[in-house]
């Protein structure tokens, strides 16, 4: 078996889902800073759900609804001849769910921080809510951004109840490197489990330290 | 002309004005905290909506709650100063200037306006390097570079120390009067009234009470008593826009700002002998 295998797949889908969380998330957070929806608080609450959700929760109500009997999965199914349960792609929007609010509660945090008063004088300017978005409200909150980011990355990284429960345990398919750790120890391989372990450790606390250092230095230039 | 009429109630508290700012000119509006002068701005600039009212500038409407007209702020030809700046902190200060300008073609101004602003050398500094006094001529210059018709200044000095106020007071006249452009400004110091402005509205609790020139509004009359000095010119300095003329009375020097263009006309030279007129609105007085 190829021991590579695992942790490029959780690399692999750890990047799909943070450029999802990314392009997704950035639009949400600057709705929920804005809008003046009177039941944001509800949405609000469901983002965070897989704050404290045990992960076998989310994974199970994701397996009923995108299963081979359900409507969205027979959908799935119907158009892209295969099944979205166990798959690559059934991952992908587990992990986009479970890592939803490590991405957008730092950006909504950092585009709310931004100063009221610089949005105006932008409008005085003359500059659509567009154009100062991209020009004020994005450059200021890149350290939201990248933290959001980074987080998304790396808990996806380390997820396992929810990859489990929607994905098994399919070598090259859904068999990440988190779930190749439990295979391995059930096997008895602690060596492997081990060299798993061990990088999946110095990975997330690379990007940690550079999430902290970028920050950092970020603080200090404004 | 700029024709108002603004009603709007925030909790217990309700705005309800009705006057014409002249072209051309410096308002005031003065009064004490919380009498509703900085909303009459926000008003206008449609970073706020009233209740009631309308805008009008010349012939555009820009807010008119009948017909159900309210223009966003970015369709309004406003420049807003607001009393804490509000520079774009990742911005340098040529970045800030230019942000209004949407011409490519009058970028090149950027460079004068800099300058205009005593600031030339500073176009590649952040806000966070600058004084506040600097920062401040930035936000005007920054608001002036996008021509607009009618600009609006938030109490621009109060976040200012005394000599910076005094100094910075004299320049945004003179940016302001080279501009020629419309002004409304916010304070409520009556020495910033008579350095800046042509007239004054004087509001409390919401509304207007009072409103003329500032020796009209506050001394209830036309100011006509004057201290005259008779003396003679000693040095005169200009640059292209301003002259600092020195007079010599007895043993006493007096220093005076007048137009440059002024100056010309005047045809003024040391050795020449002159009047020099002192308003008594301009003369403070210290207990020693």
């Amino acid at each position: 078996m190829n021991f590579a295998a695992p942790l490029l797949l959780s690399l692999k889908l750890s990047s799909v889902t943070t450029v999802l969380l990314l392009v997704l998330g950035v639009p949400f957070a600057y709705w929920l800073v804005f809008t003046r929806f009177r039941w944001k608080f509800l949405v609000e609450s469901v983002v965070a759900l897989p704050l404290v959700l045990p992960p076998t929760v989310l994974g199970f109500y994701l397996l009923i609804v995108i299963g081979a009997n359900s409507f969205i999965g027979q959908w799935y199914e119907s158009i892209f001849n295969k099944p979205l349960a166990f798959s690559f792609q059934g991952l992908v929007l587990g992990s986009f769910l479970y890592s939803l609010p490590f991405a957008v509660q730092p950006i909504q945090t950092a585009f709310a921080s931004v100063d009221k008063k610089l949005l105006e004088a932008s409008w005085s300017l003359g500059r659509s809510n567009v154009y100062t978005f991209f020009r004020v409200i994005l450059p200021l909150s890149r350290h939201g951004i990248i933290t959001g980011c980074v987080l998304s990355f790396a808990h996806t990284l380390g997820e396992f109840g929810v990859i489990l429960m929607i994905g098994g345990n399919i070598p090259g398919i859904t068999r990440v490197a988190s779930v190749a750790i439990y295979d391995e120890v059930q096997a008895l391989n602690y060596g492997s489990a081990n060299m798993y372990a061990a990088i999946l450790l110095v990975f997330s606390f690379v990007i940690l330290a550079a999430v902290y250092f970028v920050n950092r230095r970020f603080t200090r230039t404004l | 002309m700029l024709s108002i009429t603004l009603k709007k109630t925030w909790n217990d508290f309700a705005l309800d004005v009705s006057f014409d700012i002249p072209r051309g000119k410096i308002t005031a509006l003065f009064g004490p905290s919380g009498a509703g002068k900085s909303s009459i701005l926000r008003l206008i600039s449609g970073l706020e909506m009233a209740e009631d009212g309308f805008i009008s500038n010349g012939n555009e409407t820009w807010f008119d709650k009948a017909k159900g007209i309210n223009l966003h702020p970015q369709q309004r030809s406003v420049g807003f100063v607001f009393q804490d700046y509000a520079l774009f902190p990742h911005m340098t200060v040529e970045k800030n200037v230019a942000y209004g300008i949407k011409e490519k073609w009058r970028m090149k101004e950027i460079k004068d306006l800099i300058s205009i602003a005593g600031l030339s050398g500073y176009e590649r500094h952040y806000p966070a390097q600058l004084s506040g006094g600097q920062k401040q001529r930035v936000s005007l210059i920054r608001a002036i570079a996008r021509k607009p018709d009618i600009l609006l200044l938030d109490e621009p000095f109060s976040a200012l120390d005394w000599q910076t106020r005094i100094q910075l007071q004299e320049d945004v006249k003179n940016i302001i009067k080279q501009f020629n452009v419309t002004t409304m400004y916010v304070t409520h110091d009556v020495s910033e009234v008579y350095k800046l402005a042509n007239n004054v509205i004087v509001m409390e609790s919401g509304r207007e009470v009072k409103r003329g020139t500032p020796e009209e509004v506050f001394l209830g009359k036309r100011l006509s008593t004057r201290v005259q000095i008779t003396g003679k010119v000693v040095g005169i300095e200009h640059d292209y826009i301003m002259a600092s003329v020195t007079v010599m009375h007895a043993d006493q020097f007096f220093k005076t700002l007048i137009d440059t263009e002024e100056l010309k006309s005047l045809n003024l030279r040391v050795g020449d002998d002159v009047i020099v007129g002192v308003k008594s609105s301009d003369v403070i007085l210290f207990k020693i």
